[in-house]
């Protein structure tokens, strides 16, 4: 009977989703309210709104920007931080800049990087890299620091340095953490990727969504919104699956942990 | 093999001093099999840290294979009393005991047999493709021991490798030891708090003042090569040498509190 079990998880799963759906359809379902029209509406306007054509034209800028920043962002923060969390020193002297630099929300610098990398695709992608790299930069660090001392030990006795401890021992032993430090980046790199498209923007989700505001065209701006909320959900299973991979030692480790007497 | 010459070891801590070693001095024979005991907190794993490079002496010196130990030698193993964190979680069992075959050098297919050899020596070949922590306490200290074996060391250090591990586990481990140790023909340093397990399992046993630590008594262990658990311990020679060790270690830790 292994039915039961899916048909639970999928439930489970999908339940509450559809529950909301359904009451906004309802709700929504009578409204003349121009600023709230009725889900059927908005689902109707999908087919001719997003298109191939506005695919290619939107969708895919947006999620290359995102994917370069974000990468940009991994690659910065996981080396940065691998550095700056072996070395106390290092820690000590760049704690107060980093943590200065980290509480600048990164809309404010949107104007900035406007002015300094201009209006094409560059600005956008330092927006979204320079968003994401905090959470990945200070989860390394923490990682970093918190590796097993008796395991820094063996890698010492064995003699095992230089980068294969760095990939092997720290890296690994940091994963756990790095992991949820790209899991947070990933969901700021998709607010991010929408707030550098709505001013001073040619293409791109959040640029389309502002030219169905500005056109006064509502059923086509909550239909960009719905399609934003569903490019994250696919970017969190893509996430998930990943992890799951990445970290699957660490979940049996700490499953061990916890049903051990 | 091994040669210690005057160790001290002082730490500080908090503005403390704390002499943790006071003047150690002995030397082990190529291929020996030496137990070091002593009160707790006297300072055997410290001993053992310097022995192996993890820790310098302030003052004094230590040699292997005649040459001067500054950082973790090259021919020498440690087997560490944490189990549970001296493996890698993140690789089974044979990857965990191939990594320091690795980063050594050595070529894939000797590499395979060197993994396979150990896994079996230690009894865990069925167990390879496990993860550590899928493993028992017991059987994870096999892994590590597998790994010091497969890195062929000429020195093998332990530090109270049994501590943590439930009685029966431990004497079926200290056996595996005894019978690696004669296989290798390696130099084994142990140290333990176990009095009867140091004189179970060594050549001669060491016993060390409570902290200013120095060495109290050197004794050869009189009983035959080949032990077992039963007869050996039932043995008169066993039970007067150990009387002998508990009683010179009582007499230290008056003396400690004495002073």
């Amino acid at each position: 009977m292994s039915v039961v079990p899916v048909l639970r998880r999928v439930g489970l799963f999908l339940g509450l989703p559809v529950v909301l759906v359904l009451t906004w359809w309802f709700a929504s379902a009578d409204s003349v309210q121009f600023y709230q029209p009725p889900l059927s509406k908005i689902l109707a306007v999908f087919p001719s709104t997003w298109t191939w054509q506005r695919f290619d034209h939107d969708v895919v800028p947006s999620l290359t920007r995102l994917a370069i920043g974000y990468t940009i962002a991994l690659g910065l923060g996981i080396s940065l931080g691998a550095l700056i969390g072996s070395y106390r020193s290092l820690r000590a002297l760049l704690e107060p800049v980093l943590e200065f630099l980290r509480a600048i929300p990164p809309p404010v610098l949107v104007p900035i990087f406007l002015l300094i990398a201009g209006i094409e695709n560059t600005s956008k992608i330092l927006v979204i890299a320079s968003g994401c790299v905090w959470p990945v930069l200070l989860n390394t660090v923490e990682g970093v620091r918190a590796v097993d001392e008796v395991l820094g030990d063996t890698c010492r006795s064995y003699r095992i340095g230089g980068t294969r401890r760095l990939f092997t021992f720290v890296l690994r032993s940091a994963s756990p953490q790095i992991m949820a430090g790209a899991r947070q980046a990933l969901s700021l790199g998709l607010i991010l990727m929408v707030i550098s498209e709505l001013k001073a923007a040619h293409d791109g989700i959040g640029f389309a969504i502002t030219e169905f505001k500005d056109g006064f065209q509502i059923p086509e701006m909550y239909s960009g919104v719905l399609v934003l909320g569903a490019i994250g959900v696919t970017l969190a299973l893509l996430f998930w699956l990943v992890e799951r991979r990445v970290l699957g030692w660490y979940r049996g480790a700490r499953a061990a942990e916890r049903s051990a007497p | 093999m091994l040669d210690i010459r005057a160790v001290r070891k002082v730490y500080d801590s908090h503005g403390r001093q704390v002499e943790a070693l006071a003047d150690i001095t002995l030397s082990v024979a190529d291929g020996e099999f030496v137990c070091v005991v002593g009160p707790s907190g006297c300072g055997k794993t410290t001993l053992l840290r310097c022995i192996g490079g993890l820790l310098p002496p302030t003052s004094g010196e230590v040699y292997v294979s005649g040459r001067r130990v500054s950082a973790p030698p090259d021919e020498l193993a440690i087997v560490f009393q944490e189990y549970g964190r001296s493996l890698f979680p993140w690789l089974r069992v044979d990857q965990n005991v191939e990594l320091p075959l690795k980063a050594k050098g050595t070529p894939r297919r000797q590499r395979t047999r060197l993994v396979d050899e150990a896994l079996e020596a230690v009894g865990l070949t069925g167990a390879r493709t496990a993860w550590p922590w899928q493993l028992s306490g017991g059987m994870q200290q096999r892994v590590a021991i597998a790994r010091a074996l497969a890195y062929e060391p000429k020195v093998l250090l332990m530090d109270e490798p049994f501590a943590a591990v439930d009685a029966q586990t431990r004497a079926d481990l200290e056996d595996l030891v005894r019978s690696v140790w004669r296989q290798l023909g390696v130099t084994l340093v142990f140290v333990t708090h176990d009095i009867d397990e140091a004189v179970y399992l060594g050549q001669r046993v060491i016993v060390l003042s409570a902290s200013p630590t120095v060495v109290v008594e050197d004794i050869a262990v009189d009983l035959p090569d080949a032990r077992d658990q039963l007869n050996t311990r039932a043995d008169p020679r066993f039970v007067t040498q150990r009387t002998h060790v508990y009683s010179l270690i009582q007499k230290a830790k008056r003396t400690a509190a004495l002073a």
